[in-house]
């Protein structure tokens, strides 16, 4: 049975006005599909804003009956009001700016820039990025956030000790305007003990082996399971982790991923299972991820259209790292090769240089969005590269075309040459 | 013969009647289901091909995105989503698609819903009071 405060009781009964009720309306609701006790407060919200594709179920050009509908569940027309936490956006569905060159119309950039501005009157903070652990929405340990990010999720929860669940598309407004969510889940400590034990038994040096491990353990992880890694993983980075969680939010759905000696609630094995015997033992090869490389590098080769790297966004020091090899060198004719980061590391990226160098190769340095929240690739494009386990594996789930996978230096290497090789 | 009745908990509220599609492997919200037409589109998933409207889906939880939700959100607002859920055991993702779709929801069911049903059998169930019925041919 949910037991509410009297701040929350007040909510609900419309004392703090009809966005607040309905907020907290669909939070109750919420809680009880859950079986929540009661509801924890919140202090951040990081929500999918733009004029993403999915809006379009709603046949209407008034933003604000789109939003009540679909973001509220409300039939009738609700204005936004100010946020009642620290808010950001997610990725949206085209770079603010330079959405021409990646295929949206005039028509489509100004609807998107409209919602945005919208949001931010409300004091939603427009930063666009799928990796908002680096432009400072930073949760510490025991702090209750949302986010519409999946990967974020397990960088929060299983890194910073920060507690969250997968649920923060439409319950992130809910949240962001009523600053409550249903303490359940990850939300509760006793909760975030692991479940199944996967042991490594290769060499994981490079992001590349980390993104196809993410991807692997996620490929055999059950339902509802709380994965513990343990393993020569002295690699470790935060880079290469938000590969890992974001591969393994792709082909399964956990909220928390310990790994031994590494992450904070999992200092030892027993620590990290809470003194409970796994469900579950795996090994992990080098055939597994071999496996898993297959599964999303399409086994064969070609001229190459289209390459995109920057999933999860890029951060400042893989900027430089592509700078770095894109120096002096040229895309081939007929290449498209995009460079997806977040809009504040783009304007570092600007002031050091980095940005100057890569589009002298002819590649373009894109922000806020990515080929899968964009739903847009160029226009012909036939074969496609990325370097990332999550791109082509939902870009594969949605077109016939070839699909491959590589690391960051052999997609880039690809839209140098104009052509796939097989290894 | 009478119909079979299995006891669960009632998530959302309500009766619906359809036809079962019941998978343990959940459905990818992002390039999972088309919500223009109600179809699933993931690759290789058993239902490829079949669509959501008007079905009960019988899914082991979420996965992928954490906007799992907002496609059967879309396709329900377009009036081609599923009419109800059967959930073993709730989870974030599948607890905010139910609250968003409204339609009645059933999780904590006294059987294994995946031997107890199968894709294709005309069910019933009540979400008020918690209950699935297996409705005779």
């Amino acid at each position: 049975m949910l037991r509410l405060t009297d701040y929350e009781q007040e909510m609900l009964d419309g004392k703090y006005g009809k966005l607040k009720k309905k907020a907290i309306e669909n939070i109750v609701k919420y809680a009880n599909v859950l079986g929540a006790e009661e509801l924890c407060e919140v202090t951040k919200a990081h929500v999918f804003a733009g004029a993403h594709s999915y809006l379009h179920a709603v046949e209407s050009d008034d933003i604000e009956e789109v939003i009540s509908e679909m973001q509220f569940c409300s039939k009738e027309k609700i204005s936004m009001e100010k946020v009642g936490c620290f808010c950001q956006t997610d990725c949206g569905p085209m770079d603010p700016i330079k959405y021409k060159s990646m295929g949206c119309t005039e028509a489509e950039g100004i609807k998107n820039k409209e919602y945005l501005d919208y949001y931010s009157k409300f004091g939603i903070i427009k930063v666009g990025t799928c990796v908002p652990y680096l432009t400072g929405f930073i949760p510490l340990m025991g702090e209750h956030y949302v986010t519409s990010e999946s990967h974020a999720v397990l960088i929060m929860n299983s890194l910073f000790g920060a507690c969250g669940n997968a649920d923060g598309l439409e319950a992130g407004y809910w949240s962001a305007i009523c600053s409550r969510i249903p303490k359940w889940g990850n939300h509760i400590m006793e909760n975030r003990k692991g479940t199944h034990l996967f042991n490594v038994d290769c060499k994981i040096k490079t992001k590349t082996d980390w993104d196809l491990l993410g991807y692997t353990i996620g490929r055999f992880l059950p339902t509802h399971s709380i994965p513990v890694v343990q393993g020569d993983l002295n690699s470790i980075d935060i880079i290469f982790l938000k590969y890992f969680y974001a591969s393994m939010a792709t082909t399964s759905g956990p909220e928390m991923c310990h790994i031994v000696g590494h992450t904070p609630e999992a200092k030892t094995l027993e620590e990290a299972f809470g003194g409970n015997e796994p469900l579950e033992i795996k090994t992990i090869t080098k055939a597994d991820l071999d496996c898993s490389r297959k599964l999303i590098n399409d086994q064969s080769e070609g001229k190459i259209d289209y390459v995109s790297i920057g999933c999860p966004h890029l951060s400042i020091e893989e900027m430089q790292q592509v700078a770095n090899f894109m120096k002096g060198k040229k895309v081939a004719d007929g290449v498209v090769f995009h460079v997806w980061t977040a809009a504040s590391i783009k304007a570092l990226a600007d002031m050091n240089g980095y940005t100057q160098i890569i589009e002298e190769s002819g590649a373009l340095v894109l922000t806020s969005s990515c080929p899968l929240t964009s739903e847009k690739k160029p226009e012909k494009a036939y074969r496609l590269a990325f370097d990332s386990c999550k791109q082509a594996h939902y870009i594969k789930s949605s077109t016939d075309a070839p699909v491959h996978y590589g690391e960051m230096e052999v997609c880039m290497q690809a839209a140098i040459d104009g052509e796939w090789r097989l290894i | 013969m009478a119909n079979i009745v299995y006891k669960g908990r009632g998530a959302i509220p309500g009766v619906a009647e359809g036809i079962a599609l019941v998978s343990r492997e959940t459905i990818q919200g992002w390039s999972g289901i088309d919500e223009n037409t109600g179809m699933i589109v993931e690759k290789g998933h058993p239902f490829e091909g079949m669509s959501i409207s008007g079905n009960i889906l019988i899914l082991s939880g979420g996965k992928g995105s954490n906007g799992w939700s907002c496609h059967f959100h879309a396709a329900s607002v377009k009036g081609i989503g599923p009419s109800g859920f059967i959930f073993p055991k709730m989870d974030s993702r599948t607890g905010v698609a139910a609250v968003v779709t409204g339609v009645p929801t059933i999780t904590d069911l006294e059987v294994d819903p995946f031997t107890a049903i199968k894709t294709g059998d005309r069910i019933r169930i009540d979400g008020t009071n918690g209950t699935v019925e297996i409705l005779s041919e």
